[in-house]
């Protein structure tokens, strides 16, 4: 539902006259406007100027936020049509305000001098109407490119988001079925688990919908993706959590934590005989949700370390661009490594509601 | 006379997989189970297998650096191995048409592939060595003593001598004799050991001192040997700009 009333929003090139930074920004092009008109004819004292510029703000300004109120309340209509419609319905709209606008001001600055049929009254009437609808031509033109812009913008923003959603590795996907086809005569039961949390896994990284999950969701995630490797690995895999500080209800984008915990796996636990223990802690200060992970890594340098390591900077370097698709500088992702051990921590601000990309 | 199998995985349940799957054909027998390269290698000096099942990805030693020790056996077993995903690695190995199984193996593959089992020849072992160390040195020596494969850790090792048909390895434990010619070790250990005299390698780590003698000999001294080590005259530079750089 969500979706489709957004979308509908995306229709209309109109933004939202309603919006107080929408009427400031209307307030200030018409004083610009306002400025232009005095400062055009020559051969005016200054005195004279002042004065005609303070009539001609008052004009204008009735103009512009007469039209911001038409707008915002034709606002509803205008959005059933297409733009090309709306644009030239707001368009009369705006000079409908101009000829209001112009009355009143015959009729209560200069009523003294008022006579209809003199021709200094029509000469006022038309220069004004015209000078409005040259201003407003432009101005609607400029919020129809801007439209343009941001769609063009947030769809490449989506685009890219989407390419960068992780990606489970394809190593993962066929040990765990070679782990499932072994558990399948003994152990039925435990391999319809590690189907179903298989499928959950799958269905999460294939989801381009939803830009956030819960991290209380993401946590489920990665809980089942450790089951299945704790399957795999048996003794030699052995996780510690410690994550009751961090509110379960943060909006993250999803698998952000998932992958982090695959290349602890990959890299870490996988090539020590023994295995190891991975530790997950999460720390919430100052609205900040800080999640750590740790692992030992291997002290031997074998063959396949170097090559190894390149893939792990590629899910390193994804997940920073998503944390900063999404919270720009706020989300960051940083690595420490020493001899023996590896350590990223996560750090997102705490938000637990969606906010929409469109109203800003 | 049943075919003896080797099965090496690091995975308990991937083993037990091999096994139950193995056990269902005919003529063929499990001997024993490794969970990693090292004791791979070792199952194969105690049994003598005819076929080893070969994980790739395992800790400690990998499937590709075992199978090329196991490959310089008098007469190898084949090697077959096992992989869940098309390896960087097993690509490359493609055009040697070397055995291998994808996972979850099924069945009738696995027959088939352990029908036609052949072993290793010589050209496939020296594409599986060359091709491992093209990354990173090997981290051991493997020698054939009575039949078995004999692993030395590199860091063990004092130094290559090159003295008729062989080549001596000097090392913690002793000596041993390997057919690798010289050239082909100060390859595979350029940044461990270096070339100091037309038929010597020495290990860097060992290096202690180098000293001239009254002859205008050039010596180079080891931490654990007491014989001296004639450097020549031609690699005299290249030595000297090394201990300056390392010590």
């Amino acid at each position: 539902m969500q979706e489709m009333t957004n979308q509908f929003e995306d229709e209309l090139f109109l933004p939202d006259f309603c919006a107080i930074r929408m009427v400031f920004v209307v307030i200030i092009i018409a004083q610009l406007a306002a400025f232009v008109i005095a400062l055009a004819p020559l051969n005016v004292p200054l005195d004279d100027r002042l004065y005609d510029l303070g009539m001609i703000s008052l004009f204008v300004q009735w103009c512009a936020l007469g039209s911001c109120s038409i707008l915002c309340i034709a606002r509803r209509y205008l959005k059933r049509l297409n733009n090309t419609e709306a644009g030239l319905i707001s368009y009369l709209l705006i000079l409908l305000v101009a000829v209001v606008v112009n009355e009143l001001a015959l009729h209560l600055v200069y009523s003294s001098q008022f006579d209809d049929t003199s021709t200094w009254v029509w000469h006022f009437r038309i220069r004004n109407l015209a000078i409005t609808a040259l201003i407003a031509a432009p101005i609607l033109r400029y919020f129809y490119v801007q439209h343009l812009w941001r769609r063009n913008v947030r769809a490449e923003s989506n685009s890219r988001l989407q390419a960068l959603q992780a990606r489970i590795r394809p190593h993962f996907l066929f040990n765990s079925m070679n782990t499932i086809a072994s558990l399948i005569p003994q152990q039925p039961e435990q391999a319809e688990e590690a189907v179903h949390n298989l499928a959950d896994l799958f269905r999460a990284s294939l989801d381009h919908k939803n830009k956030f999950i819960t991290l209380q969701d993401e946590i489920f995630l990665c809980r089942q993706y450790l089951e299945i490797e704790c399957l795999r690995l048996g003794e030699r895999l052995k996780i510690n959590w410690n994550i009751e500080s961090l509110p379960d209800d943060a909006l993250m984008p999803p698998l952000l934590i998932q992958p982090l915990l695959e290349n602890a796996i990959y890299h870490g636990i996988e090539p020590i005989m023994q295995g190891g223990t991975i530790e997950i802690k999460g720390v919430y200060e100052r609205n900040l949700l800080l999640i750590e992970i740790s692992n030992p890594v291997s002290t031997e340098t074998s063959g396949q370390q170097s090559l190894r390591s390149s893939g792990h900077h590629i899910a390193i370097k994804n997940i920073r661009e998503r944390l900063d698709a999404v919270y720009s500088s706020l989300g960051t992702l940083t690595v420490q490594h020493n001899h023996d051990h590896y350590k990223v921590t996560l750090s997102f601000p705490y938000k637990n509601e969606y906010e929409d990309p469109n109203r800003r | 006379m049943n075919m003896k199998i080797l099965i090496v995985d690091d995975e308990q349940l991937a083993r037990t997989r091999l096994r139950q799957m193995t056990e269902k054909l005919p003529g063929f027998e499990i001997i024993a189970e490794a969970s990693n390269g090292l004791n791979a290698i070792k199952e194969v000096n105690q049994h003598q297998p005819d076929i080893v099942l070969m994980d790739i990805r395992m800790p400690g030693m990998d499937g590709l650096e075992a199978a090329s020790h196991i490959g310089k056996l008098e007469s190898p077993p084949a090697i077959i191995f096992t992989t869940a995903y098309n390896d960087y690695a097993l690509q490359a190995f493609n055009c040697h048409a070397i055995n291998y199984l994808l996972k979850p193996i099924r069945q009738e593959q696995l027959h088939s592939a352990l029908s036609e089992a052949t072993k290793l020849n010589r050209a496939q072992t020296s594409a599986l060595s060359t091709k491992e160390h093209e990354d990173n040195e090997p981290r051991h020596v493997s020698v054939r003593q009575k039949g078995n494969i004999i692993l030395i850790p590199t860091t063990d090792i004092y130094y290559f001598l090159a003295e008729h048909k062989y080549v001596t390895i000097g090392h913690k434990e002793g000596l041993a004799l390997t057919e690798e010619p010289l050239t082909t070790l100060e390859q595979q250990f350029s940044s461990s050991f270096i070339r100091i005299h037309r038929n010597a390698l020495i290990a860097i780590h060992q290096i202690m001192s180098l000293e001239k003698t009254k002859d205008g000999l050039s010596l180079i001294r080891l931490r654990d040997l007491d014989k001296p080590f004639e450097v020549s005259r031609r690699l005299l530079p290249t030595v000297r700009q090394l201990i300056k750089n390392h010590l």
